[in-house]
């Protein structure tokens, strides 16, 4: 059962925004959550990679808050109707006991909905939770779905909210969770979501991380001010240059011949390819991180 | 020195110095695969054993003291050094994926792969066991 479930105003969210590091942000429940509000301006240009490591990989929770006690905490739209900071302290009674609904009654900010082959499931978009529904079971809550690329949802948060979700219901401790979308001035699409987990009993033994995903689709263009998108030409930029790489059909990653990765691939998921880098990209691969093709 | 390690579907162990998962069915798993025989871990994964079974021998250089045909637990160690000590590989696979930073080193050519199974785990669906021999 939900212990409690926490609404902070619009108001607390802009000061939190709008305060300099070291300045926090009150929240009803009393104290500050943020020591260090992140801005677009100090997150790097996505560069293949579905996330960036941030301040060492050490999230920026507020003392008072490392308590055994569930919670979670949506925050209100803003002024442009857009989602705001949600974070929980994630605990075996907060997660789901029924099976998810339908959310298709929400409809985020930016919704544009456009479909490409080569996206996997070929919807660009999906209706994105902040905190994820193993976390929280939220289903149609409109202050944790954002508009996000299939390449943000999967690629980028899940893995983080798999390991929390696994680490949770393993051990039965808690795990402070906080998922804050940042935007570029008025645009209706979130450029990304900065992600924080930090397991409360062993002081972050277990789970520890603070980065940033990007809210990006590889091979698609996104106008973040209204959440309209297109293919990206396949002639700008990239190499042309045709080489043989091997796929990973379930990961969408792509690697070099000799890349361990690609040894130790399950026979079901490789698939060998030759052609453009730029091209595998578009078609939503992401480049292995070991080999670095 | 037989290795069990724990992989993401990328190949993934380890995600800012701390492994990406754990399972409590997994473990007895490994409990089993040691036999009679001792399990060789360090100290960083004995910590997840709370009943510490008696067949746990736990050291930091366990890659190292681990004798012929005794299984080794690797969460956290580059087994790179040790390939040629390798008699056998027990590769657990998640059948997710979570963040990774340190992935499995070593390239499984040269290896037969003797029996697969699958299980249950405490909190993954699937968990796929694959027994490579040399």
């Amino acid at each position: 059962m939900k212990r409690w479930k926490l609404c902070l105003t619009a108001l607390a969210l802009s000061l939190c925004l709008l305060l300099p590091a070291g300045c926090g942000m009150p929240m009803e429940g009393g104290g500050d959550s943020y020591d260090i509000a992140w801005t677009l301006d100090d997150i790097p240009d996505y560069a293949g990679e579905p996330y960036v490591v941030l301040n060492d990989n050490q999230p920026e929770f507020s003392e008072e808050y490392m308590t055994t006690d569930s919670f979670e905490t949506y925050g209100e739209l803003d002024e442009l109707g857009r989602c705001t900071m949600c974070w929980a302290n994630i605990g075996v009674d907060l997660m789901p006991t029924e099976s998810r609904e339908s959310i298709s009654s929400v409809k985020p900010t930016g919704w544009i909905q456009n479909q490409y082959d080569f996206v996997d499931g070929k919807s660009l978009y999906n209706r994105c939770h902040l905190i994820g529904f193993q976390l929280t079971g939220e289903n149609a809550n409109g202050q944790n779905l954002i508009t996000g690329t299939r390449y943000l949802n999967v690629v980028g948060m899940l893995p983080f909210e798999n390991m929390v979700a696994d680490y949770v219901k393993e051990t039965e401790n808690h795990v402070l969770y906080r998922v804050t979308p940042l935007y570029e001035d008025g645009e209706l699409v979130a450029r990304g979501v900065h992600m924080e987990g930090y397991s409360v009993e062993d002081g972050g033994e277990g789970v520890c991380f603070n980065v940033y995903c990007y809210n990006v689709q590889p091979g698609v263009e996104i106008d973040y001010t209204t959440g309209e998108n297109w293919a990206a030409d396949a002639d700008n930029g990239g190499d042309a240059a045709e080489v043989t790489y091997v796929l990973n059909t379930s990961s969408k990653k792509f690697h070099l011949p000799d890349c361990s990765g690609a040894k130790n691939m399950k026979e079901e998921n490789r698939q060998d390819y030759t052609g453009t880098r730029e091209m595998l990209i578009q078609q939503g691969y992401t480049p292995c991180g070991q080999c670095k093709p | 020195m037989i290795a069990a390690v724990c992989l993401d579907d990328n190949n993934g162990m380890l995600f800012n110095r701390r492994r990406q998962s754990q399972d409590r069915l997994l473990r007895a798993d490994l409990i089993r695969e040691a036999g009679d025989g001792p399990l060789w871990l360090d100290a960083y994964s004995a910590k997840q054993f709370k009943e510490a079974p008696a067949c746990l021998r736990v050291a930091e250089d366990f890659l190292e003291q681990a004798g012929a045909g005794e299984l080794c637990f690797v969460e956290d160690r580059d087994l790179t050094a040790w390939a040629g000590k390798l008699e056998g590989l027990i590769l657990y696979r998640w059948n997710r994926t979570y963040p990774a930073d340190v992935r499995f080193p070593l390239s499984l050519e040269g290896w037969r792969l003797a029996r697969t199974e699958e299980f249950a785990g405490s909190s993954h669906e699937k968990i796929t066991k694959e027994v490579y021999e040399k």
